[in-house]
């Protein structure tokens, strides 16, 4: 005859324990709540890490030093980003934002970064310019090591009206007047596009891997090179070989004519040009440390504003703070915001891999 | 808290223990009737690596457990059977694991007692291993460095195929066919008499995995179509065992594995069509001598590891060859007493794309094991470790363990275990020697860890049984090595930047029913786990404090096995608490259920022959979950298996 075994008490106590250890920490973390009250004058691009789609927009207020949202893109869309956001530019009520890895420019509308439509069809795209309200140019890679080419964008449709082809690795560009200067950072030239025709106008040779373009007061054009990294058959860096960086500017009408600055080093990488809203400081990185000069000085600067390395740097058009990023794509960046002379402010935690900085309005 | 929960914990052990002499029906000294076992007959018994591991949680999925995972992997075995949390980025896709927080290369895989880590890594892909390669497989949780050697951190899995002397001519052969074009086929015969025993198994299986999955897109949700997740895959495995008089054994396995898989993108992400070719070839010989009270081992075996990448304008090639060779000594110096000494030289030889030149390492570690047995209720072990690591020496690794049988009743048996052990882990070649970034100075990761738990059988009915075990484990792993931006930019690089803690505890308890017609086993496991960086340093901008991404805090597994006449229904329920994917813990995958189950039917015929249909359901309540950020998993989906087997 079977019995039903009576259970002991210990038993039901584990399972008590147990059961209410669990159902304290079991539920899933709630996410937190943005604030409605404040609009986003920062935008800061989260690159998120590669292959993980995890990529998004954290939304600031520098007027009360708040953040909003750290992830805005998701709460407005209810969907991620996608993989891998390059970079984001603004053209009047309108945002786009280059998707490399997810091969897309999403379209949203600004500052609440609402979705208006996704052009997809690129090919590992990098960055976007608008020339009018009606057409703007994305650079694509298309490849590693093969030709790149300049998408043409109806901002109209959203649609991809043609391609125009550069040089390897176009990164950023440079609209001025009619002309499109696009770096092809797998070279040394700069692929000059007329954007009345879209046709290709011209290749200059500027240095050793362009990577970033501005326009001074003057109208004169400025290209950062980071030079050339060679390697040696073990993959590191062939110092005898590796040309170091330059700053070249010109005038528009005749780019050939140029004023060159050579860094001193090769050892490091300067990238990331930007200017302030006067159209004469520059401020760069190089490696550990992130330098002001004056588009008048002869000589580039040899006492950085900061010593620090930042994978992400933006400027502040209205006052001039710098804005930087160390890299991290394990978990949350943070961005640290400077006074123009390179004095820390304060800093705030963003997503994954921050990389760049839109100021808006 | 994060003391106060560890707190908690030790009061759930203590509401076991207190209150049980209460329940104890009879005085001590009466023998369980399930102990009284029959001794083979002439034969000594070849000492068990297991024998030296008292005091740990062990977990043994045998031949019969595996037999349903046929045509499968370990990650899909272990997945269901244990309520260990395996990191799967899709089907046949990458599967690592994490036991007790610990990360993917803090598991050492031994095949025969070798390890099997893939040396570049230092972790197993356990979506590579086919079940058919091995016959039982033994989980041993927690740190165990003395007794495993490297990566033997958070735990071990020991894969091995027991011989089982005079069982004659078996042979099966099965095929499955499932969702998203999967196709497996496998075979298996054994022979064994007294004097040789031979095991041949092979096993293949492809699927095109174009399983639909939701996408969030700008339109909503948008059903699409997984792509580049196709795999093949093929395992074949050899084990031959040679009486050679009455007291030599030679033994002989190879296991040859092949993998071709494309790597499945990401959502959202843009489809690279990366491909992957991972290819093993594992040989090893030994020889054993068994005298009465002395026992020797020796082992050499030869692996061959080929793992070779391919995406859009990247491609990665690496082989490694690895040469082991293994000696071990038992001596029984007392009834109740014995000893094993043993060393272990490993060579390595890689040529691997990302390291520019060929790179050759050797290591070396010796070990004692030591058993005593002061009272037939009382088993301790003290194991020692050192190991030689080329250009330093790595910690002394000792392990302390006891087993203490608290209390016999008639119906009942409680086991009290506890142990304590220093552990380490070599760094891998890539570590070492990846250009750039490569650290060849990096130390070897070490860990000291403790564990306690209690394990009681109740034999309720003369046919119910129930079999719990509760364990409370800590851990501090130091120099725990991550890969940061390097100083001059451009790259990573590995560091010793860590300390790491982690805790919880894992309880898990079984019952089997079984009449003539009859059979139930039901399991439940649940593991709470916390793992913490408690000290990083200034360059490590990950704060400490969070949990680490994709250690889920709870995880519970529900099985259940019945059969009746020739029916069996199986059902296996896991829940995988949520886990964060970043180090800021600021994102997290939701928490999710998963059921499958599995209904067959055997068919005898002639005495010796049987023919078995087996239907199997996979995520049977259709949930949309995911195991690594962004990677799809497959909705519900089925398997149909049918087998015919000889005796």
């Amino acid at each position: 005859m079977f019995t039903p075994p009576r259970f002991p008490a210990f038993l039901i106590r584990t399972a008590l324990a147990l059961t209410s250890l669990a159902a304290l920490t079991a539920c899933d973390p709630e996410n937190d709540t943005p604030d409605p009250t404040r609009l986003a004058d920062v935008f800061i691009l989260n690159e998120g890490s590669y292959n993980k789609a995890n990529a998004g927009i954290s939304t600031f207020n520098s007027t009360n030093r708040q953040m909003l949202d750290v992830n805005r893109f998701q709460t407005a869309n209810n969907r991620p980003l996608g993989d891998v956001a390059q970079s984001m530019t603004v053209v009047g009520s309108r945002g786009y934002i280059v998707v490399n890895n997810s091969n897309k420019l999403e379209v949203v509308s600004m500052p609440d970064l609402k979705q208006v439509a996704t052009i997809t069809g690129l090919l590992l795209p990098r960055y976007f310019v608008a020339a009018t309200a009606d057409k703007g140019y994305v650079t694509e890679w298309v490849d590693y090591g093969v030709a790149g080419r300049v998408a043409v964008i109806d901002l109209k449709t959203n649609t991809i009206l043609q391609t125009i082809p550069t040089g390897t690795m176009p990164e950023a560009m440079l609209l001025v007047g009619s002309k499109l200067y696009v770096a092809n950072n797998g070279e040394n030239t700069l692929t000059i596009i007329n954007t009345l025709t879209d046709a290709v106008e011209s290749t200059v040779t500027v240095g050793d891997s362009p990577t970033s373009l501005v326009q001074d007061r003057a109208g004169r054009v400025w290209v950062l090179n980071s030079g050339l990294v060679v390697y040696n058959p073990d993959y590191t860096i062939d110092y005898e070989h590796t040309t170091a960086g330059s700053l070249v500017d010109f005038a528009p009408q005749n780019p050939m004519v140029q004023n060159r600055r050579l860094f001193a080093s090769n050892q490091a990488r300067p990238q990331k040009l930007m200017i302030d809203f006067s159209g004469i400081t520059l401020y760069y990185s190089n490696g550990t440390a992130v330098f002001r000069m004056n588009t008048t000085d002869a000589a580039l600067p040899a006492t950085p504003i900061i010593r620090r390395r930042f994978y992400g740097l933006g400027l502040d058009p209205r006052d001039n703070t710098v804005y930087g990023t160390p890299e991290n794509f394990s978990g949350p960046t943070k961005f640290i915001r400077y006074q123009s002379t390179g004095t820390p402010i304060d800093s705030f935690a963003v997503g994954i891999g921050a990389n760049s900085f839109v100021f808006y309005r | 808290m994060r003391t106060g929960a560890f707190h908690i914990l030790w009061l759930v052990l203590a509401a076991w223990a207190l209150p049980l002499p209460a329940s104890a029906q009879l005085p001590a000294g009466v023998e369980p009737t399930d102990t009284a076992r029959l001794l083979p007959a002439v034969r000594v018994e070849a000492t068990r690596p297991e024998r030296f591991a008292v005091g740990s949680r062990l977990q043994v999925q045998d031949s019969a457990a595996l037999a349903q995972y046929r045509g499968q992997t370990l990650a899909e075995a272990l997945g269901a059977q244990t309520a260990i949390y395996l990191k799967n980025y899709g089907p046949g896709q990458l599967a690592s694991m994490t036991m007790r927080g610990t990360s993917a290369r803090h598991t050492a895989v031994l095949w025969n007692g070798l390890n099997i880590n893939l040396p570049t890594l230092g972790e197993a892909d356990f979506a590579l291993l086919p079940t058919t390669g091995a016959t039982q497989v033994t989980v041993q949780h927690g740190p165990a460095g003395a007794t495993y050697g490297t990566g033997a951190m958070g735990g071990t899995v020991l894969l091995a195929s027991p011989v089982r002397w005079g069982a004659g001519l078996q042979a099966s052969a099965q095929l499955d066919y499932g969702s998203y074009s999967l196709w497996a086929p496998s075979v298996e015969g054994s022979f064994s008499n007294q004097q040789v025993a031979v095991r041949v198994a092979g096993s293949a299986r492809t699927a095109r995995n174009d399983f639909p999955y939701n996408s969030p897109e700008l339109q909503g949700m948008v059903s699409r179509r997984q792509q580049n997740a196709d795999f093949t895959q093929w395992s074949l495995s050899n084990d031959i065992t040679l009486r050679t008089g009455q007291r030599g054994e030679v033994m002989m396995a190879a296991w040859l594995t092949d993998t071709d898989r494309a790597i499945q993108p990401a959502i959202g992400a843009g489809n690279n069509h990366a491909r992957e070719r991972d290819q093993s070839r594992r040989i090893l010989t030994g020889y054993r001598h068994i005298a009465a009270r002395q026992e020797s081992v020796v082992r050499v075996a030869w692996f061959e590891d080929i793992l070779n990448y391919q995406a859009t304008g990247i491609s990665s090639k690496s082989r490694v060859r690895t040469a082991q060779l293994q000696g071990q000594h038992t001596i029984t110096i007392a009834p109740r007493a014995s000893i094993q000494v043993g060393a272990e030289v490993q060579h390595f030889g890689a040529v691997v794309d990302g390291y520019a030149r060929p790179v050759e390492e050797n290591r070396f570690s010796a070990f004692t094991l030591v058993r005593y047995d002061p009272h037939s209720r009382l088993h301790l072990t003290a194991n020692l470790r050192q190991a030689v690591l080329p250009g330093r020496k790595s910690p002394l690794a000792p392990t302390l363990g006891t087993e203490w049988q608290a209390g016999v009743w008639t119906h009942q048996q409680l086991t009290v275990k506890a142990s304590a052990s220093r552990s380490y882990r070599a760094p891998t070649l890539n570590e070492r020697y990846w250009r750039p970034g490569g650290n060849p100075n990096l130390l070897p990761e070490q860990g000291f860890g403790y564990e306690g738990g209690l394990q009681h059988t109740w034999q309720l009915a003369p046919r119910l049984r129930v079999q719990s075990e509760v364990t409370v484990y800590r851990q501090v792993i130091d120099n725990w090595v991550q890969w940061l931006p390097a100083a001059d930019g451009g790259y990573y690089a590995p560091r010793n930047l860590r300390t790491v803690r982690v805790w919880g505890q894992e309880a898990s308890t079984q019952l089997t029913w079984k009449t003539t017609q009859y059979r139930l086993q039901a399991q439940a496991a649940y593991a709470y786990t916390r793992s913490e960086k408690v000290r990083g340093y200034a360059d490590d901008v990950d704060p400490t404090y969070r949990q680490l991404p994709y250690v889920p805090q709870h995880t519970v597994v529900l099985t259940t096995s019945q059969n009746w006449r020739a029916w069996q229904l199986g059902t296996t329920t896991t829940f995988t608490g949520f886990r964060y994917t970043d180090s800021g813990s600021q994102e997290f995958l939701p928490s999710y259920f998963l059921l499958n189950t599995s209904l067959g039917y055997t068919l005898r015929a002639q005495q010796n022959w049987s023919l078995t249909l087996l239907a199997q359901g996979y995520n049977l309540t259709n949930t949309h979950y995911r195991s690594y950020a962004a990677q799809a998993m497959p909705p519900h989906n089925g398997q149909l298996s049918l087998r015919v087997a000889w005796r």
